[in-house]
């Protein structure tokens, strides 16, 4: 199977010219065959294809001359704990891929992301039970959702050489030790949101003398405690000053009220808290409502504009501040302005522009490995190091080539409550660095997942 | 010993629900021997028509949550004419598995109706608080509204669930179908009405325990229904056939869960984070090998 691509096909048809002129006889093509790997080998030129593209057309292509890069994902889309979130980001992505449909797709082929999307509930063991279906018939993950789930398919991925986008951003991933170079993060970890994040808050409120994290503990608050910790102990805080509160959500918990007695007997100046919207707009409610005077500082998944019609909206528009990958709906970038085109209203939550965003990076991995001739999954995977993703303005550029500090994101996007804005929220400035992330160690996953 | 109070009460309103919540099963378990793993999905149905009603379409507060009763009773006894009633003469455990089936559709139809979207219910007592006692830095003891409406709303309309069924012709043959099913059909009692009946009440008390958990000042989404699940350690605490024992279920575990949350974490942080939710299983793994039938279930007695 090959498909030459249209520029490829105009420096043959010039190089064969050249060789006749010069007397040879014409291009030799006879290097075409089989490998013992699955794939078709081809001419030089030409795009090497294997598992999961084709050289018929996608079942919805918008040119049927083309063929078709088939992408799995693997999400959570009925009745799991994230589905809320899963659905915008999957359908985010649809768009995204269908703008690139429309614009030609890559290297000749479009790009299907429907055909072997799988509902896994966010379950391990759905998650591993879908990818084995799926796996045969794809090139690579346009969506992983979770870091439990994708660390459970992950050495199957390493031994398909299947590379993925995750929806979630675990600070691991930036370790090859991990990821196995397999996994295309988006924009910063939890870890690193809450160390910049604080330093934001420094410089934009008071420096802290006392911090606090809330969160659910593993890959997402767990990770996220760790970011606060190391911030405290790289800017001089004593241990004594920093207190973390392990929570769960409210359907399994009942309500808040113990995070709300620690906070309060704690009293930290800031609190970087990394749960579900439901469970910030009760604490941050709650704890206002009883004179806290301390500030919040929200990780990325704590943010949905209904908690702007909740009781708590007057202490969230006080007291609370988000943090953000990317621009929300008031970013004024060439990226978000092509994303609001495929819009007719704007989406129920950021879900949607997440999964817009991180479609680039496998787009642009995508666009390497064309380029390199080589679209099988072994091609695929050795472009990854290759690129530097640019967001098109939506998130700072990104690369995937090193370990650590070579490659994890630092900046972020602040932001501030505002009832006027769709998504609820108003951005405070550019993307903003902080100096402590130069101080502390990021030689490994700042959490373990088990 | 302030800090005790508060958990205290914080775990009384919330055993209030699970309560609330264990009751929801004990009544449909008495008059169908199933274990109804439905109830999350009529929990959050009930939820979504209550924000739907008091939001959406403007009506008070409490109409909205009569009204978010009756669409919940509804949906029961549709699911038990349809999904149930089919399995009458079935093994138990065949017509249990279908609830786990009739659970999934529920969730899948209420994650569609919230539509991605987080929701609020309009509730009236919002992030109100009163002060049971001062202190020179503020109040020592605060009390959310929202935490004594669970508590009274719960113990009310549990009490007079129970007055009914113990007084009515309904509750008589509600008790005598559970009794006996054949002996009940043959003293003339409508023991499929029964059946439905149980479904409509399961399903309205599930929607009302979902409605008061919802009312925290917050928002609430479609996987919060899960949150039904909480209440089987109180089931099986209490007895899986024992109104009472339901109700004193639902409060033990409710306070063991806030008074672990409190100290746990002081006095042994060698457990791990969030131990407050693995509290209410240990219970009934230890109520199951100690007293199965619970502290106020019927002792089962088999002929060998």
């Amino acid at each position: 199977m090959r498909k030459p691509r249209p520029i490829s096909r105009a420096v043959a048809l010039a190089a064969a010219g050249a060789l006749v002129l010069a007397g040879c006889t014409a291009v030799d093509e006879s290097g075409d065959g089989d490998t013992a790997d699955g794939t078709e080998t081809s001419a030089t030129d030409e795009i090497q294809i294997g598992d999961g593209v084709t050289e018929e057309p996608c079942p919805e292509a918008v040119n049927p001359d083309t063929g078709c890069i088939y992408l799995g994902v693997l999400s959570d889309l009925t009745e799991g704990p994230f589905a809320a979130l899963a659905v915008p980001i999957v359908d985010g992505q649809r768009a995204y891929w269908e703008q690139v449909n429309a614009d030609g797709g890559i290297a000749g082929y479009e790009v299907d992301i429907d055909t072997y999307t799988r509902d896994t509930k966010y379950q391990a063991a759905e998650h591993a039970a879908a990818y084995q279906q799926i796996e045969p018939n794809i090139l690579a993950l346009a969506q992983t959702l979770g870091t439990v789930n994708t660390e459970a398919i992950l050495p199957d991925m390493d031994a398909a050489d299947i590379v993925g986008a995750p929806a979630s951003w675990w600070s691991g991933y930036a370790f090859e030790e991990n990821d196995f170079g397999l996994i295309l993060e988006n924009g910063y970890s939890y870890c690193t949101e809450a160390i910049v994040g604080l330093d934001w808050f420094a410089e934009n409120h008071t420096a802290p003398e006392s911090v606090a994290a809330v969160g659910y503990p593993g890959d997402y608050g767990g990770d996220s405690a760790a970011g606060v910790e190391k911030w405290a102990e790289a800017n001089g805080i004593a241990a004594e000053n920093v207190t973390v509160v392990p929570t769960g959500p409210n359907q399994v918990t009942g309500n808040q009220d113990a995070v709300v007695s620690a906070i309060t007997e704690a009293d930290p100046d800031v609190v970087v808290l990394a749960v579900g919207p439901a469970e910030n707009a009760e604490i941050v409610g709650k704890l206002a409502a009883g004179g806290f005077t301390g500030r919040f500082m929200g990780s990325l998944p704590t943010w949905n504009p209904a908690l702007l019609d909740s009781a708590a909206a007057p202490a969230l528009t006080a007291l609370y501040n988000h943090m953000s990958i990317g621009e929300q709906w008031d970013g004024e970038s060439e990226g978000l302005a092509a994303m609001k085109e495929t819009l007719d209203a704007p989406p129920p939550n950021g879900g949607y522009l997440i999964g817009w965003l991180m479609s680039y990076p496998m787009h642009a991995v995508l666009e390497q490995a064309a380029e390199n001739g080589d679209l099988t999954r072994a091609g695929v995977r050795a472009a990854v190091p290759e690129v530097e993703v640019d967001y098109q303005g939506m998130s700072t550029n990104q690369s995937y080539n090193g370990n650590g500090k070579d490659i994890a994101v630092s900046a972020i996007k602040v932001f501030e409550p505002n009832a006027e804005n769709p998504l609820g929220v108003v951005s405070l400035g550019d993307f903003f660095e902080g100096p402590t992330w130069d101080q502390v160690d990021y030689d490994q996953a700042c959490v373990s997942t088990s | 010993m302030t800090t005790f109070i508060t958990s205290v009460i914080s775990g009384l309103g919330t055993g209030a629900v699970y309560g609330l919540l264990a009751v929801s099963f004990v009544i449909i378990f008495r008059a169908t021997g199933v274990l109804n793993f439905a109830q999350p999905g009529l929990l959050i149905i009930g939820v979504f028509f209550c924000s739907y009603f008091a939001v959406t379409q403007g009506l008070p507060f409490y109409v909205s949550v009569v009204l978010a009763m009756l669409v919940a009773a509804l949906v029961g006894i549709v699911s038990e004419r349809v999904a149930i009633r089919p399995m009458v003469g079935r093994p138990v455990f065949a017509a249990a598995l279908v609830t786990v089936g009739l659970f999934t559709i529920l969730l899948i139809v209420a994650f569609r109706l919230f539509d991605s979207a987080a929701r609020t219910i309009n509730d009236p007592w919002q992030l109100e608080q009163v002060c049971l006692l001062a202190s020179d830095t503020g109040c020592a003891i605060p009390v959310y509204h929202n935490t004594i409406a669970r508590f009274v709303i719960s113990m009310v309309v549990l009490g007079l669930l129970g007055w009914w069924l113990s007084r009515s012709r309904i509750g008589l043959a509600m008790r005598a179908t559970s009794l006996d099913q054949e002996a009940a059909l043959a003293q003339g009692i409508d023991v499929g009405r029964v059946f439905s009946l149980s479904w409509a009440i399961g399903g309205a008390l599930a929607a009302l325990a979902g409605i008061l958990l919802a009312a925290n000042g917050s928002v609430v989404q479609a996987t919060d229904a899960l949150f039904a699940l909480v209440a089987l350690p109180a089931l099986i605490l209490g007895g899986i056939d024992s109104l009472k024992g339901a109700v004193v279920g639902g409060l033990l575990i409710g306070l063991i869960s806030s008074i672990t949350s409190t100290y746990q974490p002081i006095y042994a942080p060698w457990l791990g984070p969030n131990f407050e939710n693995v509290v209410p299983y240990l219970v009934m793994i230890l109520v199951l090998l100690i007293r199965p039938y619970g502290l106020y279930g019927t002792k089962e007695v088999q002929r060998v």
